[in-house]
């Protein structure tokens, strides 16, 4: 098989039949810092929508479009505004980005997948609401598209190592040993199981 | 790569196209709906771990290109609009692209006898 002229390509932590370490730094850093961008942006609006700054920048459609989107019925259906959500989702979304080491896809697989759960549906949720601005309130608001941008581009980046830590499983399955430990991140079966 | 930059392009064209041409409400909320759909497949498939959601667009295309017939009521203009987009789109998302790692087998490793990531 070629080798790929990356650093990480020699490195010993690449999951079997990997080119590169999905857990590594370089990997998860960047998708944990837009999550971080998107926390902020996602603070700022729940801070309009629970009434404690009075306007929302928005250069592209105005203020008035983005404060129609943000005080819609849809952003108060559930019992906290929606941005606050958006919010909670990129706080889990960057810590469960960095918890763990550069192996943690074999060592930590909970909290790998707890991360692939974290981003999958705010980027679901973030799409609808998009779909939602024009079709139910004929508005726009540019936090907000910013903020589902973010949230998509970070779906397919974080997938890699999710990907990594189920063929962890499969193996672990497939040599006997206890699926439900190896999630906990069981020692024994991280020394028996490559 | 650059078939879903193409790609993404094509999706925000449908979502900015009822600000720029004349279509019914019917039109532009079609546009409105699978426009965001298609940039966010076009975008989560620039990852070559997830680059065959880019299938997800390969239907969404083949919608559009029978849309305007199964939706009704599309002016020549509409029709045109999203026929050309789809039949971009469909094209676009059959581009493979380079894919320069290997993931162990990828997905379908997951439900094979004897995963690449085993051997």
């Amino acid at each position: 098989m070629a080798s790929i002229n990356s650093p990480s390509a020699v490195s010993t932590d690449d999951p079997p039949g990997w080119t590169y370490n999905p857990s590594a730094w370089s990997e998860r850093i960047p998708i944990a810092a837009a999550a971080v961008i998107g926390l902020g942006i996602a603070v700022y609006l729940s801070l309009f929508q629970l009434n404690v700054v009075g306007s929302v920048w928005d250069p592209f459609f105005g203020s008035a479009s983005s404060e129609k989107i943000l005080t819609s019925s849809l952003s108060r259906v559930l019992p906290i505004p929606d941005a606050a959500l958006g919010a909670i989702s990129y706080l889990l979304d960057a810590v469960s980005g960095v918890i763990g080491k550069t192996r943690r896809w074999k060592t930590m697989p909970w909290i790998v997948l707890v991360f692939g759960f974290a981003v999958g549906p705010l980027g679901v949720t973030s799409l609808f609401l998009v779909i939602a601005q024009p079709v139910f309130f004929q508005a726009w608001c540019s936090l907000c598209l910013a903020s589902a941008v973010i949230s998509t581009v970070m779906i397919g980046p974080a997938m890699d190592e999710v990907l990594a830590s189920l063929q962890y499983l499969q193996r672990v399955k497939r040599s006997g040993f206890s699926v439900w430990k190896a999630l906990w991140g069981d020692a024994e079966i991280n020394r028996q199981v490559a | 790569m650059w078939a879903r930059f193409i790609n993404i392009g094509i999706g925000l064209w449908l979502m900015v196209s009822p600000a720029v041409l004349p279509l019914s409400e019917k039109a532009a909320e079609h546009q409105y709906l699978v426009g965001p759909v298609m940039v966010a497949f076009a975008i989560i498939a620039i990852s070559e771990a997830t680059r065959n959601v880019r299938y997800v667009n390969t239907l969404i295309g083949v919608w559009l290109l029978v849309a305007p017939w199964v939706l009704g009521d599309h002016s020549t203009l509409e029709t045109l609009n999203v026929m050309a987009a789809g039949v971009l789109i469909t094209g676009l998302s059959l581009v493979k692209g380079k894919i320069e790692n290997r993931f162990g087998g990828g997905w379908r490793s997951l439900l094979e006898e004897t995963p690449e990531h085993m051997q």
